[in-house]
């Protein structure tokens, strides 16, 4: 507590507190602009702060990191495009909301839940550091496969649908990720000779294609009237969440907290899974599945504060273990060595100033972000103002904006047109794409641990049940399978 | 169709014009691009002298794909849930309404790929402008111009010049940033 106290002593100077703001504006403005994402803004700054004090810098970086997040949501909610992987479950119920009128709402509670969950995971970070730690260094290579493995099939089971159609998205969204150089041994694979190919498929143009672009369509097909977004109501009170939407929004806060942090501590997509779980919860214990994916509370509210919670939950591998749990935080990782400071265990015992005066930094740059965002709500949700025939073309731009820059590569476009089609057509015939873009983040983390640990066992199939760990992943994995493919009862009309 | 339970419902309007069809149409598609992506596996090395080869994974994913796909295609199930709100939307009578309309949206991603690849972003942005605002959507010409020429010189100023974000090159980009940097 007394190091807490001394983390915040450092931070509530006017130079960090100035930095903090600077990191989290900039996180907000980054993730709503198309083009620049968090790690070219964080890339760009990098050199700049090679002068500023070691904490200074870490405290201005990891605010972009975590305003982006936020950002984000903006776009997914008001346009269905998602910023990030992590963004991609919001699209489905935000825009749902804002498209009821409902978009000052589903912001707020966005806003509130995110700060909520961030605010917990920093209190969760401050206590629970070092057993967590310790916790994660048991993950080897078959639990992570096992664990992949347990994650998508509880996904698929969770999606509502058919089993065999999920698990067909899944199946896709793995296949992607194959496409490109193996990282192993950089053979080709999957690429038909063509040389664009060799980078494989991007997050970026996949998600937006299968999102933003595939929306586009959809609004063609329909007359402008069936489009017509209701209104938001006017003034402040208007942006609140109503008290049923509140009291609707405090479980799957809760419950996406706790999952998002916990599923955040492993490297790897954390934060993904986390958004794509609390979704499948929230379903799941909903008394109106129904309502999901045309506006739910519960379907925001979850997954927002799971990402959150599970993007300050990547910080405990990082600052705790020196593990990276992304591109992002492997910067980060990279910002503290150049300033000399090695994350890890000892951390605590060399650099405690840096440690806790990052986590303080956490608290107050989530006060600042809601801060910051809660009163340009009333400006955002202009956006839906706007007629199709303007909207249409804007996204279409901003989408193509946020494609091309992502690599200045032209075919990157092409790839995101394809995939708006296919999204489209996929989309049309009730498939979830949601599970595709989990299913593609998670494919290359999962093909590692299986070949790192077939590695391990020269082949031996059976090191996937070698741990306690492992084959309760495993179990879990299978009675999901087997509970999905059991015939459902079908629920009783209500009235 | 979306919507429906595990039970047998009545035809909606929409899946009496297409009933199940689109959902094993769709299927058949994965199923082509699994049966490509086997066909690309099975000549890559499945195990090397340090352990599993760069062929495995995909070996794996796309057999798991092709066997999942024919289950779909015999047992199409139900639609998933996240994105029942806009299949229940469609129905054959707005398919023919709006089919102009959408093929010149279909047109306008067309030309976004084409256009960044060899014309630039002022260009495409133009052309993507007009072609929807005057053509798909029915403004006047005018307000299509203002739109079309605001949306590229704000791309071009605030992003391509003032943010530096990377957009598609083109002649026009290239003379106003060399008159600009």
């Amino acid at each position: 507590m007394e190091a807490l106290l001394n983390g915040f002593a450092i931070v509530l100077t006017a130079e960090n507190l100035l930095y903090c703001f600077i990191g989290a504006f900039l996180g907000t403005v980054v993730g709503i602009l198309p083009g620049l994402g968090p790690l070219t803004t964080i890339a760009i700054l990098l050199p700049i702060t090679f002068k500023m004090d070691v904490t200074s810098a870490i405290i201005m970086l990891s605010g972009i990191y975590y305003g982006v997040a936020y950002g984000g949501t903006v776009t997914s909610v008001l346009m269905r495009i998602p910023g990030e992987a992590s963004s991609v479950v919001t699209c489905l119920d935000g825009y749902e909301m804002a498209r009821k009128g409902r978009a000052g709402s589903a912001l707020f509670i966005a806003g509130v839940g995110s700060f909520v969950a961030g605010t917990l995971g920093v209190i969760a970070i401050s206590f629970l550091s070092p057993p967590l730690a310790k916790m994660v260094l048991a993950f080897g290579p078959s639990e992570y496969a096992m664990m992949m493995l347990a994650g998508l099939s509880m996904v698929t089971y969770m999606s509502g649908g058919s089993l065999p159609r999920a698990l067909l998205m899944a199946a896709f969204g793995l296949l992607l990720g194959t496409i490109g150089l193996d990282p192993m041994t950089m053979t080709p694979r999957l690429t038909f000779d063509i040389l664009t190919l060799a980078d494989g498929v991007n997050l970026v143009p996949l998600a937006i294609g299968l999102f933003g672009l595939s929306e586009v369509l959809f609004m063609a097909r329909k007359e402008e009237s069936e489009l017509k977004i209701l209104a938001p109501p006017k003034g402040l009170a208007g942006f609140l969440p109503t008290a049923e939407e509140a009291r609707r929004s405090v479980g799957p806060v809760g419950r996406g907290t706790v999952l998002g942090f916990l599923v955040g501590l492993l490297p790897g997509g954390g934060a993904v899974i986390a958004s794509f779980l609390s979704y499948a919860v929230e379903r799941k214990l909903s008394k109106n599945p129904e309502e999901f994916g045309k506006g739910a509370v519960e379907g925001l509210a979850g997954p927002e504060a799971a990402n959150n919670a599970g993007t300050t939950g990547a910080f405990v591998p990082l600052l705790c273990m020196g593990i990276p749990a992304n591109a992002i935080t492997a910067l980060l990782l990279g910002a503290f060595m150049i300033h000399g400071v090695a994350p890890g265990p000892q951390i605590l015992e060399r650099s405690p100033e840096v440690f806790w005066g990052v986590v303080a930094s956490m608290y107050i740059g989530n006060i600042m972000l809601l801060v910051l965002n809660l009163p340009l709500i009333g400006l955002f949700v202009k956006i839906l103002d706007i007629p199709r025939a303007y909207l249409t073309p804007m996204i279409l731009l901003v989408c193509l904006i946020g494609v091309y820059s992502n690599s200045g590569n032209p075919a990157d476009v092409v790839v995101a047109v394809v995939f708006g089609f296919v999204g489209y057509f996929l989309r049309r015939h009730g498939f979830d794409l949601g599970i595709v873009i989990l299913a593609y983040v998670l494919g290359p983390i999962f093909e590692r641990s299986v070949r790192q640990a077939l590695s391990i066992s020269d082949g031996d199939p059976m090191i996937f049940l070698h741990s306690k760990l492992s084959i309760g992943f495993a179990l879990a994995a299978a009675i999901i399978l087997i509970a999905g493919l059991w015939p459902k009862r079908t629920a009783a009309p209500k009235g | 169709m979306a919507g429906s339970g595990s039970t047998p419902q009545p035809p909606t309007q929409a899946s009496a014009v297409r009933p199940g069809s689109g959902v094993r149409l769709a299927t058949l598609a994965l199923l082509a691009t699994a049966l490509v992506g086997l066909w690309q596996a099975w000549g890559l090395e499945r195990w090397a002298l340090d352990g599993p080869g760069p062929g495995l994974w995909p070996m794996i994913v796309a057999s798991v794909c092709v066997g999942l796909a024919v289950i779909v295609l015999i047992w199409p199930g139900r639609d998933g849930a996240t994105e029942d709100g806009d299949t229940e939307t469609i129905d054959a009578a707005e398919l023919g309404r709006t089919r102009s309309t959408f093929g010149l949206y279909c047109l306008a991603l067309v030309v976004l790929a084409i256009g960044s690849a060899f014309a630039g972003f002022v260009l495409t942005a133009f052309a993507v402008s007009i072609l929807l605002v005057r053509f798909a959507e029915g403004r006047s010409w005018l307000s299509a111009l203002i739109y079309g020429a605001a949306a590229s010189v704000i791309g071009l100023v605030c992003f391509a010049w003032l943010l530096r974000v990377d957009l598609p090159t083109g002649p026009i980009e290239r003379a106003f940033l060399s008159l600009v940097r």
